[in-house]
């Protein structure tokens, strides 16, 4: 048996599990719901956008959340049957969160 | 109405390896008691009306690990699942799921046993201490450490309610995993990186997506989703060190 | 002579109990998740072009599609929260003077460290800085 890489993309996966477990569910509420019901002036979210560190974070975050969602998707595929195209299926998990990961760094950046 | 009169329907799952090329299922009428278990409706079947029926048991104390079964669906012990539970019935019993059939209900446990013994689950040292020195000391905070990975009983309920060992065939699966942690836990125990490469690798703990089914169904409270994921932070702890420069101090394996 | 019957293999094990399918709704959750980064990045994207663009995107998210898009998120994102500090516990052992710390107090823990994070956010997001 060859040793895995598996340890690589769980530390993403765990570590984006624990940042989108701690922060999404409040995020959602304001961005979902009190942003569109006009809870928050846009001065304020133009100060916050422009931010540098809150601009490293949400880069930070959307790069962890991509991977996290990646590695869970192309497991649970896996389980789902798709065993026979194992290889190809990862890689197209982690490319999609790579293509992701770069979008996130133009629109922070 | 009484007791005395009642019965349940047993809905058992059939197979003969000379005669049979498809498992078939067959309808029994059990008298119903209260104090009966499901694997006390096997036996009286076998008894009064059909010999030829079989399956595994032993104990009828949920110790031996014998008498597992698919009840209803679900990975039971049948010396520990009583009848008054699936009432009115019908009860369905099959051989555990992921496994391949003997015969009836008993199944094929060659591929669990031989991933047991790959696992050495068993103390390790590299040098035996001699008798004179007496006992390998362990206070009871080590104990505890391992103790609740140590009460598997190999019944396989874990495996059956496992669907990645159900699709993957090289998978170690919950019980063998559990019990390699349970040694690598123990202070005694000097056999770590003699298990690693095999509970390491893909097919080790990594092919494991938590369901956490394992758990749910172990009759002893084993925890194996627990085992396998404290296994998993190990290794991912011991790949990113294993790519520093250095070793940290204490970190040494 | 048939032998010993071969070891069957269903891909519908997900639908096989109310477990399995709890299983299936959280490992699914990482959809979400993923389609709310996409949706997050697209807000700050559209502030950081200017009031103007800002105001045409809230035009878009006052339709109630999107509302509903978020509470089906938020959904997912609650079973995601929920379901990943119930296994912490399980994935480590932490040991207070040579005692281990209960799984129900590590949860605790946890749902107190949500709490704090989510104060902060809203707090970014809504007192004046």
């Amino acid at each position: 048996m060859r040793p895995s890489n598996e340890p690589f993309w769980w530390a993403m996966f765990g570590a984006g599990g624990m940042i989108t477990a701690l922060l999404l569910p409040v995020l959602i509420i304001l961005t979902g719901f009190v942003v569109p019901a006009g809870g928050v002036e846009f001065s304020q979210l133009d100060t916050l956008f422009n931010n540098p560190l809150v601009r490293l974070i949400i880069l930070g975050v959307a790069f962890l959340s991509f991977f996290h969602a990646a590695h869970r998707i192309r497991h649970t595929l896996k389980d789902l049957g798709l065993r026979s195209v194992a290889t190809p299926l990862a890689v197209l998990c982690y490319a999609a969160a790579l293509a992701g990961t770069i979008w996130a760094a133009m629109v922070v950046l | 109405m009484t007791t005395e009169t009642m019965t349940v329907t047993l809905e058992v799952f059939r197979y003969h390896p000379d005669t049979d090329s498809e498992p078939s299922y067959q309808s029994y009428e059990v008298p119903y008691r209260e104090e009966w278990v499901v694997l006390d409706a096997l036996n009286w079947l076998k008894d009064e009306v059909d010999g030829t029926l079989s399956y595994r048991w032993s104990c009828r104390m949920g110790v031996c690990g014998s008498c597992g079964m698919m009840v209803n669906g679900y990975p039971r012990l049948t010396c520990n699942a009583f009848l008054r539970e699936f009432m009115p019935g019908p009860i369905r019993v099959e051989p555990l799921r992921g496994f391949p059939v003997e015969r009836d209900m008993v199944t094929v446990l060659d591929d669990f046993m031989e991933k047991l013994t790959d696992v050495k689950p068993y103390i390790i040292r590299e040098e035996e201490q001699s008798l004179d020195d007496g006992e390998y000391l362990q206070s009871p905070s080590q104990l505890a450490d391992f103790k609740q990975f140590s009460m598997c009983i190999n019944c396989t309920l874990c495996y059956a309610a496992c669907p990645v060992y159900e699709h993957e065939d090289e998978f170690l699966g919950p019980a063998v995993l559990a019990l390699a942690q349970r040694y690598n836990l123990d202070s005694r125990d000097q056999g770590n990186e003699q298990r690693q490469q095999l509970i390491w690798a893909d097919e080790g703990i990594w092919d494991c997506t938590f369901v956490g089914e394992c758990s749910a169904v172990c009759p002893k409270d084993v925890d194996p989703a627990a085992a396998i994921q404290q296994a998993k932070v190990e290794a991912t702890n011991n790949f990113f060190i294993s790519l520093l420069p250095f070793t940290p101090p204490g970190m040494g394996r | 002579m048939p032998g010993p019957l071969p070891r069957a293999k269903s891909n519908a094990w997900w639908n096989r109990g109310w477990p399995y399918r709890v299983f299936l709704l959280r490992e699914l959750s990482a959809v979400a998740v993923a389609v709310y980064i996409v949706l997050l990045l697209l807000l700050v994207s559209q502030v950081r072009e200017g009031r103007g663009a800002f105001n045409d995107h809230l035009d878009l998210l006052e339709n109630p599609l999107f509302w509903i898009i978020h509470a089906v998120i938020l959904g997912f994102a609650q079973l995601h929260t929920s379901t990943w500090f119930r296994a912490v516990p399980k994935s480590m052992r932490v040991k207070l003077g040579g005692r281990a710390v209960p799984p129900e107090a590590m949860i605790f823990g946890m749902y107190a460290l949500w709490v704090g994070a989510s104060l902060v956010v809203l707090a970014a997001f809504l007192v004046e800085w």
